[in-house]
């Protein structure tokens, strides 16, 4: 890929395709958050198969996580999904107003969730899920349940965070008209979409594996 | 990349866009968005029944497998589709699939490692 008046132009490779070098990179950055969340889910998994009890004896994980909150805040999440591909659609289009809307409802989507993710937080607090004690309703919590319970939410949560902050760039320059302007002009706003599909893609997995197992 | 112009393999092209909502080689259309969106809301629907429904102990093994591969099967149309995996090239498919093959590398450690004790 080479950078012409701030307008990417691509070749098509043999093994790549029509893919630009930044979407390579993407992926390849992609690729690697992939294995840190694989490391922690990993080690989840480890440490909640040879526990005694999960959370607690005669607990399950689904008394204490509000699973109807997090199901909603999941659908939000793919809603954020779409409005992402359809913004990628536009911005393919040439279509600012579309393009804009679609990143404004995208940004509102993860601003949902993280707010969501917040209200848990101080909920699960409140009750006595601590990242290194914790107790449920005067029983005694593995103290592993709140340790990886914070740890691999809140890294996924960050991910939301930067994601949200990163499709504010990327908002900015398309009301600048900078991603609009046809060709491969688009190709920042695909880059965003790739790494927000990503978040979302890990929260299904974070949601099965944390939520519902 | 730079292309190189001598080179057989490597055709210098600007990429085109299309605006016109129809399928080419490597774009989906708005439909195919919409219909992804709501297998995706179905399954997340069908995902919070199934600690309901398979809530004994005698039944755990099916709820982990329905789970399981409900998860799985939500991650791959998310990356088939919105991030177009579908449409692109196998070398970049196996540049997304390499936390894959890791996670297949640490359970198969796992396994072995269970197993240890049973060896003498």
């Amino acid at each position: 890929m080479s950078a012409s008046h701030g307008v990417a132009t691509v070749t098509t490779d043999r093994h790549f395709g029509k893919a630009t070098g930044g979407k390579i990179a993407m992926w390849m950055f992609i690729a690697q958050d992939g294995f840190s969340f694989g490391a922690l889910l990993l080690a989840y998994g480890v440490l909640r198969i040879v526990a005694d009890a999960w959370p607690a004896a005669g607990v399950s994980v689904q008394d204490i996580l509000g699973i109807n909150l997090t199901a909603f805040a999941t659908f939000v999440l793919i809603c954020s999904s779409v409005t992402m591909v359809l913004a990628v659609d536009s911005a393919q289009k040439a279509d600012k107003g579309a393009t804009v809307r679609w990143l404004l409802a995208t940004i509102a989507g993860g601003a949902i969730f993280l707010g969501i993710q917040a209200y848990e937080y101080t909920i699960l607090s409140q009750a006595g899920i601590g990242f290194a004690n914790s107790t449920w309703e005067g029983q005694e919590v593995n103290a592993l349940f709140g340790s990886t319970f914070y740890v691999v939410t809140g890294f996924h949560g960050l991910h939301v965070l930067s994601g949200v902050i990163y499709l504010c760039f990327i908002l900015a320059g398309t009301l600048r008209g900078k991603y609009t302007q046809g060709g491969l002009s688009y190709s920042p706003v695909e880059l965003v979409g790739l790494f927000w599909h990503f978040v979302d893609l890990v929260w299904i997995l974070v949601f099965t594996f944390i939520y519902l197992l | 990349m730079a292309a190189k112009p001598d080179s057989p393999a490597r055709h210098a092209t600007t990429a085109a866009s299309h605006g016109d909502g129809e399928v080419h080689d490597d774009h989906p259309t708005r439909r195919t968005f919409f219909t992804i969106f709501a297998i995706l809301t179905f399954l997340t629907v069908v995902e919070v029944a199934v600690p309901e429904v398979f809530d004994s102990e005698w039944n755990r093994s099916t709820k982990m497998l329905l789970l399981v591969g409900l998860a799985v099967g939500k991650a791959l149309l998310v990356a088939l589709y919105f991030m177009h995996l579908k449409w692109e090239r196998p070398w970049l498919r196996h540049i997304a699939a390499m936390p894959v093959y890791m996670g297949i590398f640490a359970v198969l450690l796992m396994i072995e490692h269970l197993f240890r004790p049973l060896v003498p």
